[in-house]
């Protein structure tokens, strides 16, 4: 079931165009990321959709609701940089919210203390928020956003201010949280994404120049590469094995080389017979794929 | 209406966390109570300065009680103003430009609730403060010179609380677009001494001006002649605070608050 759709979302800062029109649909129960370098405009779009910012043009349209319609309730959103009430203990701050959403006095307390734990910030509920540390804050910001059930969760760079603790909890967070409602979270950092979201939006200058389920992105751009690594510079040794098979592309590195290659099993045998019959200085011989970055690279240098 | 006690709640507990509750009471009686004792020991005080020739006699008129009253009045009509605002210049436009309205406005919060909410809560802790100071004044008026009839005292505590309101709702209206409270601060006084200056001046014109209400509200003091622009002046400034006030949600709702 479709949760939110998008459709030719444009915004402009007087006369400069940040997005350039973007469509997309949003599934529920399903982890969207958006990814892109910083300032190709993740974190407009996701302020749009959180309503604190109106398109330039396009609409935004969640199920069951009409164009124009307040669509706040269904809505989670945490901020890049999230800022809370100083001088309220996190307690106070989640019951204040939920209270906002339209959760009774009664729901609100019992659902605070619910995400306290599920956020792990229960032993430091009583304490004012002026006191948490980065990460408390980041945890707090999630539980404020989920307090009222809503069917999208917009996260900005949820994990990017985290140490690799906090990180991974929050990425484990998020991974039982898409079993109640769609995520939508931007990131530029590509491990991250790869390994919660389902669906990923490449965004680059305002445009989204990609988009799929991993397993599309992985078929239609990913190539099967072998690494080379030599004891000395990789360069003069390059040429007997783009002669040997079909060889797409290479690039060289130091000591290293990757080739790109068609047929995975062919290159390996004639590369690994050229290695064995000169006696090459080899150090590392790898057969991998390339990685998301690779892709994300390549997409955007389109 | 649940949403807004939760609103105005939180304005409330906000106030007393940064101690608001105790410094603008506070700041409201000195400011109120300094004018009948300094009129009282003004004798003893040149006295005590000094440095007059030997024999010299100062006579001072007394001033009456009401005079005196009076004069609080006008204290606040430039230190009370300026507590007011500078109370009140970052009641939101403190929080846009932290960053928390904007985590507070993606939930359904309605935003006549909150503008209004706001202003409720900075009403509540003036009109106390300003009750608590005044009363204190007239104590003492009552005390050093002579009783002014309860009556008189709150009539003009009325009438005069009106311009303070008005004043407030003015801050308020420039909190609903600028994201700096300093700004906000010097345009809401800025408008405010502009208000006096030419209510001031063009007096025959500005009889129903809200910054006439000092003048009003001395009038009963002194039990003077009660002009009938008073009332003009009285719905004038009601009808202005609600105007200020709707168009404060007007423009806050169209605000991009990212």
């Amino acid at each position: 079931m479709s949760v939110v759709h998008v459709k030719n979302l444009k915004k402009n800062y007087q006369k400069h165009e940040v997005i350039k029109g973007i469509d997309f649909e949003l599934m529920d129960k399903k982890c969207i990321a958006l990814l892109g370098a910083n300032g190709a405009g993740k974190t407009t779009t996701l302020q749009m959709l959180s309503g604190l910012m109106k398109p330039t043009n396009g609409e935004i349209l969640f199920s069951g609701s009409r164009e124009g319609d307040d669509f706040r309730h269904l809505i989670g959103y945490l901020p890049q940089h999230p800022v809370f009430y100083d001088w309220m203990t996190g307690r106070e701050f989640l019951e204040y919210a939920g209270k906002l959403s339209g959760l009774s006095k009664k729901d609100s307390k019992k659902r605070t203390q619910e995400l306290l734990e599920l956020v792990g910030i229960e032993e430091a509920k009583n304490r004012r928020i002026g006191k948490y540390s980065g990460g408390m804050k980041q945890r707090l910001g999630i539980a404020q956003a989920i307090i009222h059930r809503p069917k999208l969760v917009i996260l900005d760079e949820p994990v990017s201010a985290l140490d690799p603790f906090g990180r991974r909890e929050v990425l484990e967070l998020m991974g039982r949280l898409k079993k109640e409602t769609a995520i939508l979270f931007s990131t530029h950092i590509l491990n991250d994404a790869e390994e919660v979201c389902d669906e990923i939006l490449f965004l680059h200058n305002g445009r989204l120049v990609e988009s799929g389920t991993m397993e599309q992105l992985r078929d239609k751009h990913q190539q099967a590469k072998i690494d080379l690594e030599f004891k000395e510079d990789a360069a003069r040794y390059a040429d007997l094995f783009t002669a040997l098979v079909k060889v797409q592309s290479h690039a060289i590195k130091r000591n290293k080389i990757s080739f790109f290659v068609e047929d995975i099993e062919l290159a390996k045998i004639g590369f690994l017979k050229v290695i064995a019959e000169r006696n090459l200085p080899l150090v590392k011989f790898e057969i991998s794929r390339t990685s998301l970055e690779e892709v994300f690279m390549k997409v955007v240098e389109k | 209406m649940k949403q807004w006690m939760t609103l105005l709640n939180k304005e409330l507990l906000e106030m007393t966390r940064n101690f608001k509750w105790i410094w603008v009471p506070i700041v409201f009686i000195l400011i109120a109570v300094m004018e009948p004792i300094t009129a009282y020991y003004m004798p003893q005080i040149i006295d005590s300065l000094g440095d007059l020739p030997d024999g010299a006699v100062i006579e001072l008129p007394v001033p009456s009680a009401e005079e005196v009253l009076v004069a609080s009045l006008s204290q606040y009509n430039t230190l009370g103003l300026l507590v007011i605002i500078l109370s009140s210049m970052g009641i939101i436009a403190g929080e846009r430009k932290s960053g928390v309205a904007g985590l507070i406005l993606v939930k359904p919060v309605s935003y006549t609730a909150f503008v209004t909410a706001k202003w409720a809560g900075a009403m509540l802790l003036l009109w106390i403060s300003y009750f608590i100071g005044y009363f204190v004044s007239w104590y003492y008026v009552g005390i050093l010179f002579d009783t002014i009839p309860f009556i008189d005292f709150i009539q003009s505590f009325f009438i005069y609380g009106l311009w303070l309101s008005f004043v407030l709702t003015i801050t308020v209206f420039f909190n609903s677009f600028l994201k700096s409270p300093g700004a906000v601060g010097f345009l809401s006084f800025a408008a405010v001494i502009v208000l006096i200056v030419i209510s001031g001046t063009f007096s025959k014109w500005f009889e129903w001006s809200p910054a006439q209400l000092l003048s009003y509200a001395s009038t009963f003091i002194m039990s003077g002649p009660i002009s009938s622009d008073v009332w003009a002046a009285i719905i004038l400034s009601v009808s202005g605070i609600i105007m200020l006030l709707g168009g404060s949600i007007a423009i806050f709702r169209r605000k991009e608050l990212a």
